[in-house]
């Protein structure tokens, strides 16, 4: 099992030996049982520091704000930021690194293996507990979460409320890391796309029916591009406007901007941002399910996300972020590859 | 006006109401929404809070402000929208978003008249309930001038009283809706008032949330405007638009004219709900972008709801709703940067 | 009730080119297609609409003293000015405003003013030049101090030759020209060079953000006191009455509050602009 402790004191020891600027970890929220991001600076913070099944975050994706900060200092700390990252996390810095959009001296990656269990997913958990009663959820030995409410602990199967991305997950050990805690332990919780199957099964019309009444809930806070690790790119195709206005950026480039998608929440809209995400995140999504999380309408967007890792799989044997060495699935291809797409 | 209407009554009334379109809180999976109700005795008056305020409904994300139409550049045809004549009644609105309509009202009305919001407003009676518990835990209204059951901005006050409703007229209007359903209620006896007062009594004392010195607060923040308070605050934050959209009083848009045929040219100029968190919120043609960085839009929203709003019109542009913090997808609490801007030291 | 998002339709009369190249810049003229009442005051601003576009808020640099036509120099930047560029006499834009406070030249009787301008901030100037020229026996020295990267960026050449006339002006550019006879070197440079004098004066400036804050510091240092310098802000607006909430800096939005400015207030505000 994972020691607190242990993460401590790796933390401690890299910001005393001024490896790091600062790191990006997870700590309680004062009034809520949900941890919330950490940005450590000083050694005495680390203590603030925890680990349990409520550290659901992908905090890669604050490599993209320490990224802008430095390229607005004149003379920026050029020192690696140090992250912790869960297995599925991890393979989102390996995309980030195959990209070329961070290079891998500027990351100090602090590995955490899940083990045996996983993070939770509130949906489940509401089902069992009143939320407004837990004070804290711990892992506790082999699978099992330990729950604290205001009438004392329970203990539950872990895969009871574990959210359906850990269930599906394949690496739950880090793939890529300076140090790792915790064990490598070889686990097979369920299918990899089972969420997909009930989905897969039912009929054409039934899935525009489906999409059709989840995406129309759609309030286009944006929440899932924000939240996205590699949703990083300086103009989006969402995006009313052009955003990556230089100096020497010409009136007719601006004006010639095509708005693909309007701002109107309307389905036509809410289709066109919807999907172009998806496909934008084909073969790089490593599903941490941070989209889904952040969806304040509930949007299963993860099922999208799927979809496209299980095409990936199928068709082209290529699974996202395992390898930063090797092309990227879209900007590489073999004479062997299916064509089974093209209608 | 002060009666009392048994909960069996209730979808009597509604019924009564049929000349009125009824917008209530509707649960879709696990989220509720403010929808137009077409069978009023399906509505459940025990629910948490909706994620989008009523505001959705007086002033809608997307709003269509005029349609155009040119066959060329000579002759353009302008065809104004306007929302259409229907008395409507919103069942249901909890005190603090109901005095954010109030205070939409003021802005949208303030100045340059807003005819769109006003056409809606105007027709519009709002039917608020109390709110024994809190249905949030990150209820606050009482740290902003607010209570569980202020009548700021209502029409009518309804007190879940266990079997039967104490239902308040606050304005004219609200008196002529139950007036015209009056064999429906009964006058309250002395002891079930004082049992009103009771119950809202307790209700004020569950909020668990609670801001001190919100004036001083207010006064302090120009202060720490310059100060590294933003850059720490907003470490976590990802410039999603969920704290600006689900809140009752954030009322920025943008409008974009939509084109649905070019030639000729045929189209419809759009106001939708905007934010202060997205870059192109605030961004020049040039490039140029005043507020370019998290700490600056965080700042922005505050010093809006806690300072600018309050030099403007006296008052907090803040509900205590609790919907930002509740939705916020890294845990920013606005009750605790209150705090924080508090005892802040530079 | 008056609904203040729908533009009032009116034709381009005539279009001059002032600057060519990247940073084009050209001057309409536009009237009302049917009879509207649009009174303004210098420093007013309206709304532009190109149909299918969107809108722009651009300052009126006509006199309030014309009522034949409203004129607007338009800078080339992004789409919707980019459109008003590619129009020709004849085309039809939407208008919809007066907005915002325009400048208080009603308490200016009397008084010397400076006019310190850069590029396009000339046009927002324009508007007050021309009424006070008009109404010259109202105010006592007028002086304009004008300048431009190049001389090809300087907007009003003809008029500005024609004015010379009427008023003392002086033009700059940044860089060394052969056929440039006067000052060569940034605006403010120019200023610290002419001296204009505190007493009695009002000095007003508009131009490129870096330039008006050379300038402010250039008119301190030659005496003048904050209240006594006037200057015009910008920010991306939408709405025009206040409501859309991003134009602001701290609690004023510059659309209705603004754009025009005395130093006094406006170093109290955030620089957010």
């Amino acid at each position: 099992m994972v020691k607190l402790d242990d993460i401590k004191k790796e933390c401690k020891s890299i910001l005393e030996e001024g490896k790091v600027k600062y790191i990006v970890g997870y700590k309680r929220n004062n009034n809520y049982y949900m941890s919330i991001p950490a940005f450590i600076e000083k050694i005495e913070e680390t203590d603030q520091l925890i680990w349990d099944p409520t550290c659901v975050y992908n905090l890669v994706r604050f490599l993209r704000d320490e990224k802008l900060r430095k390229e607005r200092q004149k003379t920026p700390d050029t020192r690696p930021i140090g992250v912790i990252v869960k297995g599925c996390d991890s393979r989102a810095i390996n995309v980030l690194l195959q990209e070329k959009f961070i290079k891998r001296e500027n990351v100090y990656i602090i590995g955490v293996a899940c083990e045996k269990s996983g993070v939770i997913e509130k949906k489940k958990l509401r089902k069992k507990f009143n939320e407004k009663n837990i004070k804290q959820i711990e892992f506790g030995k082999d699978n099992n979460f330990i729950i604290t409410t205001e009438k004392g602990k329970t203990t539950i199967s872990a895969e009871e409320i574990l959210a359906e991305r850990c269930i599906e997950c394949n690496n739950n050990t880090p793939v890529i890391y300076d140090v790792l805690l915790g064990e490598k332990v070889e686990r097979s919780l369920s299918e990899h796309f089972r969420s997909l199957e009930k989905f897969e099964s039912i009929s054409t019309e039934e899935k525009w029916n489906f999409w059709k009444k989840e995406l129309d809930k759609c309030i286009r806070c944006y929440a899932c591009r924000s939240v996205c690790p590699m949703c990083y790119c300086d103009e989006c195709i969402a995006d009313s406007i052009s955003l990556a206005v230089k100096p020497d950026t010409t009136a007719e480039e601006k004006a010639q901007k095509i708005r693909w998608v309007e701002k109107s929440p309307v389905s036509s809209e809410n289709f066109s941002y919807h999907l172009i995400r998806a496909l934008h995140l084909a073969g790089r999504c490593i599903d941490c399910g941070e989209c889904e999380r952040v969806c304040p309408v509930d949007i299963p967007l993860r099922y999208l996300n799927k979809k496209m890792e299980k095409e990936a799989s199928e068709q082209f044997g290529y699974t996202a972020g395992l390898d930063p060495e090797k092309p990227a699935l879209v900007s590489d291809f073999k004479d062997d590859d299916p064509q089974d797409f093209i209608i | 006006m002060q009666m009392i209407l048994s909960k069996m009554n209730f979808s009597s009334w509604l019924k009564k109401l049929n000349s009125y379109r009824i917008f209530a809180p509707v649960k879709s999976g696990e989220v509720w929404s403010y929808e137009l109700v077409e069978k009023p005795e399906n509505i459940i008056l025990d629910y948490p809070n909706t994620i989008i305020p009523p505001k959705k409904v007086l002033f809608p994300q997307r709003e269509v402000l005029l349609e155009f139409e040119s066959s060329s550049e000579q002759e353009i045809k302008l065809k104004e929208v306007i929302p259409e004549e229907t008395p409507s009644v919103i069942f249901g609105i909890r005190s603090c978003d109901a005095s954010g309509l109030a205070k939409l009202e003021k802005i949208f009305k303030g100045g340059f008249e807003d005819l769109y919001f006003s056409k809606r407003k105007n027709q519009t009676i709002l039917v608020g309930l109390a709110c024994n518990i809190p249905p949030s835990p990150d209820c606050f209204c009482t740290s902003v001038g607010g209570s569980p059951y202020s009548k700021d901005g209502l029409d009518i006050l309804m007190t879940d009283m266990g079997d039967e409703y104490y239902v308040e007229s606050v304005t004219e209007e609200g008196e002529k809706l139950i007036e015209s359903a009056i064999g429906l209620f009964n006058d309250p006896e002395e002891n079930v008032k004082k049992e009103l007062e009771k119950i809202h009594l307790e209700s004020e004392k569950k909020i668990k949330r609670y801001i001190k010195d919100i004036d001083k607060i207010s006064s302090k923040l120009p202060e720490i405007f310059e100060t590294e308070f933003w850059d720490k605050e907003s470490l976590s934050c990802i410039l999603c638009g969920i704290c600006t959209y689900s809140c009752p009083v954030c009322h920025c848009f943008d409008i974009n004219d939509e084109v649905i045929c070019t030639f000729p040219l045929k189209g419809k100029r759009v106001r939708t709900w905007d934010n202060c968190q997205f870059p192109d919120f605030t961004m020049h043609s040039s490039g140029h972008n005043p507020r370019p960085d998290k700490a600056s839009r965080l700042r922005q929203r505050i010093m809006h709801k806690f300072n600018y709003f309050n030099e403007n019109c006296m008052e907090l542009l803040c509900t205590g709703c609790g919907r930002c913090i509740s939705k916020c997808p890294v845990g920013i609490d606005i009750v605790e940067v209150l705090e924080k801007v508090r005892v802040y030291e530079k | 009730m008056k609904n203040e998002y729908i533009p009032k339709l009116a034709r381009i009369v005539s279009i001059k080119e002032e600057v060519d190249g990247q940073r084009a810049i050209k001057t309409f003229r536009t009237q009302f297609v049917n009879k509207e009442d649009f009174s303004f005051k210098c420093g007013q601003s309206a709304m532009l609409s190109v149909l299918g576009k969107g809108e722009s808020m651009i300052s009126v640099s006509s006199s309030p003293l014309i009522n034949d036509y409203l004129q607007f120099s338009i800078l080339k930047s992004g789409r919707v000015t980019t459109a008003l560029h590619e129009m020709e006499p004849g085309d039809v834009i939407g208008i919809r405003g007066p907005y915002g406070n325009g400048f208080p030249i009603e308490d200016w009787k009397g008084k010397n003013l400076i006019f310190i301008g850069g590029g396009i901030g000339l046009a927002p100037l324009w508007s007050i030049v021309q009424t006070a020229i008009t109404k010259k026996e109202e105010y006592k020295d007028l002086l304009l101090i004008y300048g431009s990267r190049t001389s090809k960026d300087l907007v009003y050449k003809e008029e500005l030759e024609e004015l010379k006339k009427k008023m003392t002006i002086h033009l700059s550019v940044d860089n060394k020209e052969p056929d440039w006879k006067e000052f060569v070197g940034f605006v403010p440079n120019n200023v610290m060079d002419k001296k204009p004098l505190p007493e009695n004066a009002i000095a007003v400036t508009c131009g490129p953000p870096v330039m008006i804050k050379f300038v402010i510091k250039a008119l301190n240092d030659l005496g003048f006191k904050d209240d006594q310098i006037y200057t015009t802000v910008e920010n991306k607006m939408k709405c025009g009455i206040g409501k859309c909430g991003r134009c602001n800096i701290g609690s004023h939005y510059i659309c209705k509050n603004g754009p025009v400015y005395s130093w006094a207030v406006l170093k109290t505000l955030p620089q957010e602009y």
